[in-house]
């Protein structure tokens, strides 16, 4: 099957106005189409500028210096006509506040649709699925100081959701989730790589969600991309993780404790569930 | 009850049946109203409709408290500038001097005159507060083809207004957390600490901007380019129409103010000569 290079960052530098350090050094990056890619990396690594550079909103919201290329479907992001690229780009921003511009749960929805020129007919039908798909039908006619967090990001997501963009970038989403709401965006996340083609790139500090639906990861560490590989050889390189601040999730953890100590020497599993397997194996053994 | 950005509205009313633009329409018109009535008498009548509109649309009386000391300053701020501050005038009654400031009866008959033409207002204001959410005053303006952009911008002035009030109770909050209590404090002391919050409010609005701005530009949202001239259904409207009893409404409210400008300018009625309140005012204060 052929797969197509939808996202292609070369040799890609980006510093802001006023800063010493670039944000972004030297990044080279390709991304493929209908891939789920999780982006880890210590706070100040760069992840947030990297999703706002595939979005456009660096350079266009943002000062500073920029070198290389960061291309979106064949084109450089700087070519793209305003709000064009998010038509194709939907990010997801990590402070579910600060993403409302409306004054209903059904406004915010239906802002995006109404912005790319969507008839009624067809936000009507969008609006339908994205609220099925995200579990929003009540909270349609609540103000956004009404709900709660979890559901203030479920709408920040359905909002982006319902212009259906190519890309999903999600950086940091349930960061100021509980347990609960955090899985319940996990599960939409899920749905939509289940049932769309969207190429997803999720931006988590909390992998126990993120792992088993991630095809690839990425390591961001002082402005560098580290480490690119599918998801099982990437945790492999726990060591390499740990020492730069990246935490695999605590199965993964505990394996790799048990590999360190000479005790264990195939695959880290990537769930607590996949631990508990092969933990049972090594113990029947 | 629910809260809103701007006050309280009931749950359930039938007010809520009426078109949002009808609301706007009864407080751009109404609040008019006041201005060619000169008798406070009128006036109280207009407070006492519009209280009694209030009552049918279940309004929440208790939680009209919330507008009394917006009366009271006005009141007060109104009553000072035409007493204390209103000159002197050997051509008025004099009705009383205290502490060298002369009290006549023109100057708080006018005082009055302009009090009773405010308070209505103040009490159009209130019905639509408390009937209206923030999302039919959009509507409204949407209804009558106000451009987007314009509708937007109040939208998101009014979104910008909730967040700082909730960022203020974040910061309060975190204050009080640190030991910080400024009840019974003095006047002084609490206005200097309350500087102390401006800060991080304002390090916290600067922030919210550049999100917020991220969050429009991301949900495809441009003021100018091709995409600003794409045609926008307006979906939110299909929610909305008008019913016969809207264009009743409609009717009533435009007849009302044309019978009172007939009145006023026509028959001479509604002057501060013929209000019998103040007749009866003068009467007891002389």
């Amino acid at each position: 099957m052929h797969v197509s290079k939808i996202i292609e960052v070369q040799d890609y530098t980006w510093k802001y106005i006023n800063t010493s350090v670039p944000a972004l050094a030297e990044i080279n990056l390709t991304i493929e189409e209908g891939s789920f890619v999780g982006v880890i990396g210590p706070n100040g690594a760069g992840k947030t500028t990297l999703a706002f550079s595939i979005d456009g909103l660096v350079p266009g919201q943002y000062n500073g210096v920029k070198k290389g290329s960061v291309k979106v479907f064949g084109k450089e992001v700087e070519d793209y006509d305003k709000g064009e690229l998010q038509q194709l780009v939907g990010v997801v921003f990590s402070d579910p506040e600060a993403q409302f511009t409306a004054m209903t749960v059904e406004d915010e929805l239906v802002f995006g649709m109404e912005n790319i020129g969507l008839s009624l007919a067809e936000i009507k039908e969008r609006l339908e699925w994205v609220t099925e798909l995200t579990e929003l039908s009540n909270l349609l006619m609540k103000p956004p100081y009404e709900i709660s967090g979890g559901q203030k990001q479920r709408v920040a997501l359905a909002a982006v959701l319902a212009m259906r963009p190519k890309i999903l970038i999600l950086d940091e989403p349930t960061s100021m989730l509980d347990p609960v709401s955090r899985g319940r965006i996990f599960k939409v996340l899920a749905k939509l790589k289940e049932e769309e083609n969207n190429t997803i790139i999720v931006i988590e500090h909390s992998l126990e969600n993120l792992v088993p639906l991630a095809d690839q990861m990425i390591l961001m560490s002082e402005s560098k991309l580290v480490l690119h590989d599918k998801t099982q050889p990437f945790f492999q390189q726990s060591k390499m993780l740990l020492e730069k601040g990246a935490f695999p999730p605590g199965a993964m953890l505990f394996f790799h404790l048990l590999h360190e100590r000479g005790l264990y020497q195939g695959e880290y599993p990537l769930t607590v569930a996949g631990g508990a397997e092969l933990l049972r194996d090594l113990m029947g053994k | 009850m629910n809260k809103t950005l701007l006050g309280y509205v009931p749950n359930e009313s039938p007010i809520y049946a009426v078109h949002p633009f009808v609301k706007l329409y009864f407080l751009l018109v109404v609040s008019l109203f006041p201005m060619f009535v000169s008798a406070p008498d009128w006036n109280i009548i207009l407070m006492v409709v519009i209280i009694l509109l209030m009552w049918i649309s279940k309004v929440n009386m208790s939680t009209l408290k919330i507008y009394i000391p917006v009366a009271i300053s006005m009141g007060t701020i109104i009553f000072l500038s035409y007493t204390v501050l209103g000159g002197t005038h050997p051509e008025f009654e004099l009705l009383a001097r205290i502490w060298g400031i002369n009290f006549y009866w023109e100057r708080i008959r006018d005082a009055l005159v302009v009090y009773f033409r405010v308070l209505p207002m103040i009490f159009t204001m209130v019905f639509f507060l408390s009937t209206s959410r923030e999302r039919d005053i959009i509507v409204a303006m949407r209804s009558i083809k106000v451009p987007f952009v314009v509708t937007y911008i109040f939208a998101m002035a009014l979104r910008s207004a909730g967040m700082v009030l909730e960022d203020f109770g974040i910061v309060r909050q975190a204050e009080k957390a640190r030991g910080f209590d400024p009840a019974g404090k003095s006047i002084a002391y609490k206005i200097r600490q309350y500087v102390m919050y401006m800060v991080p409010l304002f390090a916290l609005s600067l922030r919210r901007s550049e999100e917020f701005t991220n969050a429009l530009v991301a949900r495809g949202y441009a003021f100018t380019g091709k995409v600003s001239r794409v045609k926008r259904a307006d979906y939110i409207l299909t929610h909305y129409s008008y019913k016969y009893f809207d264009y009743i409404f409609i009717a009533l409210i435009t007849i009302a103010f044309i019978a009172l400008l007939v009145y006023r300018y026509g028959y001479g009625y509604f002057q501060v000569d013929q209000s019998w309140l103040l007749r009866l005012l003068r009467s007891w204060v002389s």
